[in-house]
């Protein structure tokens, strides 16, 4: 990323970070007890949580990799993003309503609780905790080195101490004032990020003469970018709105926030509202991609020799300076607030999670949360400054982890009564197994796939086909696993 | 007693998750096939993925007491929409830098776009909201389960 840093750059930054102090210091009050720290006391109304929950959906590659991305292989990045207008109200018809009323009868409050309860197993409420553990340093990982060239290219300071000044914000407000501190970080950032998409988009529109322009452009000189593939193969696009369209319903950090709302009858209109602003901010991602593509298709820009400077070049070529201060904040904000979530969820698993599948409960969880988030964070950062290329590979397969592990035992678990914990823990372990296994062989370059299957598409498949079949040759004991309160919250 | 019609509804939901899955399990075989996927393998795919995500949302909005009912109509037209995205992006031509252009975009990018991109946000958050309470969650819903709770609690607290 090249170096952005200007006077007033630096100033909306650190006005930025003063706002995320304050909003910070005022959530660390209200936090009194386990259930403020991990699900925000379930006291979040239905527009904050919306808000936050479009935050809490993208990260900076939404705003740096994705346009990056969409530059190299055109239309074919689209796919990443195309499943945004089904999967809000697919979680909210799967998941939304179960897990929030498994909050209430049950006092769930992570996602291996609702596994735990559903199938009425430690071990497959652990193995879930396991799996959300592995998972999240992975993906830490990759948004604190993120972090870490975000804050390097508006202070200058360098990519090591980009990621600790970045890893240490986010560790304040989260210690002090856990997920309540996330969630109204995510709706400051979150709707300064939906505004400064538009006004992007806007500003591609304008640049090069419409949507149009930017096609008359682009034909020409790379017919396929604009193509319903892109430079890719069919298989591997839709491979991608496979992955991001189901997987989405095991992604812990968006699921998650179900348990936080104030009263389950909001739900009502939390799809609508979420895929309308998750929209106006994938417009920076899709504008900025064929916008630069345009223009260098044009030669009024120079092509980029790295991809990622996509956004960065463009903002700094062709928007007011103010609006690319708020963009490069609200990126490092973005970072920030996905780190955020994933130590809420990292700590759950250590402190809750194992514990309840090991049999114990810890006397104090509210302090073990809070050193859980320190170690956490501190091994997040260590992961991201010194593995090197290691720490995209640990992104890719943080995913697909999520995908593979909890998507057949959560999502189809909470709706089909013929589920068994024998199934559940089988799709587990195969999701476990084939991204451990095929992600280590493509890293180490042993084995990889052709070209269009991923090892996050293939895993969620077994995993899925593992569900099915092992609960249909366990059948019989599947009514036995179901206590009467849950089987009322999955009749609903 | 589960209701036979729900009963019915959750088996069909469950079983086109299963051939959907299938079906994209295949798509992934045909890559592996030397000198690259065939055309069908990405038809298969298509196939695959419409289905298990449609048939995830079926079995999602099921009700013990009632079947899709309103529902049906925006899961068949977001079925038919997005398969019939796929046909026409792979059974249209591709004419490079002649193209015609839709709504500013080459014609096969604006249906996957406008027709499988946005085309389901117009529908189904909406068919969400308008059907809520008949098929999602009423108050009454919530009254008997924290009923349900409060019974339950009480029994425990008593054996305790």
């Amino acid at each position: 990323m090249p170096r952005i840093a200007s006077p007033l750059i630096i100033v909306v930054a650190l006005l930025y970070f003063a706002g995320v102090v304050a909003i910070s210091v005022w959530s660390a009050r209200r936090t009194r007890t386990t259930r403020d720290f991990f699900v925000a006391g379930r006291g979040i109304g239905l527009v904050a949580l919306t808000v936050a929950s479009v935050s809490a959906s993208v990260s900076g590659f939404i705003f740096i990799g994705g346009p990056g991305l969409l530059y190299r292989v055109g239309l074919g990045a689209l796919w990443i993003v195309l499943p945004a207008s089904l999967t809000n109200v697919l979680g909210a018809w799967v998941l939304a309503k179960r897990m929030r009323l498994l909050g209430e009868v049950r006092g769930a409050m992570t996602v291996p609780d609702a596994i735990g309860a559903r199938y009425r197993s430690p071990a497959a409420q652990g193995i879930a905790a396991v799996a959300i553990l592995i998972a999240v340093v992975g993906y830490m990982a990759t948004n604190c080195l993120a972090m870490g060239y975000v804050v390097d290219a508006i202070f200058g300071v360098g990519m090591g101490w980009g990621i600790w000044i970045g890893i240490g914000i986010t560790l304040a407000y989260s210690v002090a004032g856990g997920i309540l501190a996330g969630v109204y970080n995510d709706v400051f950032q979150g709707t300064l990020m939906a505004v400064a998409s538009v006004l992007v988009f806007g500003y591609v529109l304008r640049v090069n003469g419409g949507m149009s322009g930017i096609s008359h452009a682009i034909m020409p000189v790379a017919p396929a970018f604009l193509g319903p593939w892109g430079t890719m193969t069919p298989i591997a696009a839709l491979s991608f709105f496979f992955v991001f369209g189901m997987g989405a319903l095991g992604q812990p950090q968006s699921v998650h926030k179900y348990y936080m709302l104030k009263d389950p009858l909001q739900l009502k209109w939390y799809p609508l509202l979420k895929t309308l602003g998750l929209i106006l901010v994938l417009l920076l991602y899709f504008g900025v991609g064929v916008g630069v593509k345009a223009l260098v298709a044009t030669g009024r820009m120079a092509p980029l020799s790295v991809a990622d400077e996509a956004t960065p070049r463009f903002l700094l070529g062709f928007t007011p300076v103010l609006l690319a201060a708020l963009v490069f904040s609200g990126i490092a904000a973005a970072t920030m607030s996905a780190i955020n979530g994933f130590i809420n969820i990292g700590a759950a698993a250590v402190t809750h999670d194992i514990p309840v599948a090991l049999g114990r409960t810890l006397v104090d969880e509210l302090r073990w949360g809070r050193v859980a988030t320190v170690v956490i964070a501190i091994a997040a950062a260590l992961v991201a400054r010194y593995s090197g290329t290691m720490v995209a590979f640990l992104g890719i397969f943080g995913w697909g982890l999520f995908a593979s592990t909890l998507v057949p035992s959560l999502a189809f678990g909470l709706n089909w009564e013929g589920a068994t914990r024998e199934g559940a823990i089988a799709s587990m372990a195969t999701g476990l197994t084939v991204t451990v296994t095929f992600e280590t062989l493509a890293y180490f370059k042993a084995y990889s796939f052709p070209s269009g299957v991923t090892v996050s598409g293939l895993s969620l498949v077994l995993s899925i086909l593992a569900f099915f079949t092992v609960s249909g040759l366990t059948r019989r004991a599947a009514p036995g696993q179901l206590d009467p309160d849950v089987r009322a919250v999955m009749e609903l | 007693m589960t209701a036979p019609g729900d009963a019915r509804s959750r088996r069909a939901a469950v079983s086109a998750i299963v051939i959907s899955t299938l079906a994209i399990g295949g798509g992934y075989a045909s890559a592996f096939v030397g000198g690259g996927a065939p055309p069908w393998g990405g038809w298969l795919f298509a196939a695959g993925v419409t289905g298990v995500l449609v048939a995830t949302l079926a079995l999602g909005a099921l009700r013990r007491d009632a079947t899709l009912g309103r529902l049906a109509l925006p899961f068949a037209l977001t079925a038919v929409m997005i398969g019939a995205g796929f046909v026409a992006v792979f059974a249209l031509p591709d004419t490079g830098a002649s193209e015609p252009l839709l709504f500013g975009l080459p014609r096969r990018a604006a249906i996957v776009l406008y027709g499988i991109g946005l085309f389901p946000t117009l529908v189904l958050p909406v068919a969400y909201a308008l059907t809520f309470e008949a098929q999602t969650l009423r108050e009454a819903d919530l009254a008997r389960l924290r009923a349900m709770t409060r019974a339950t609690q009480a029994a425990d607290e008593g054996a305790g």
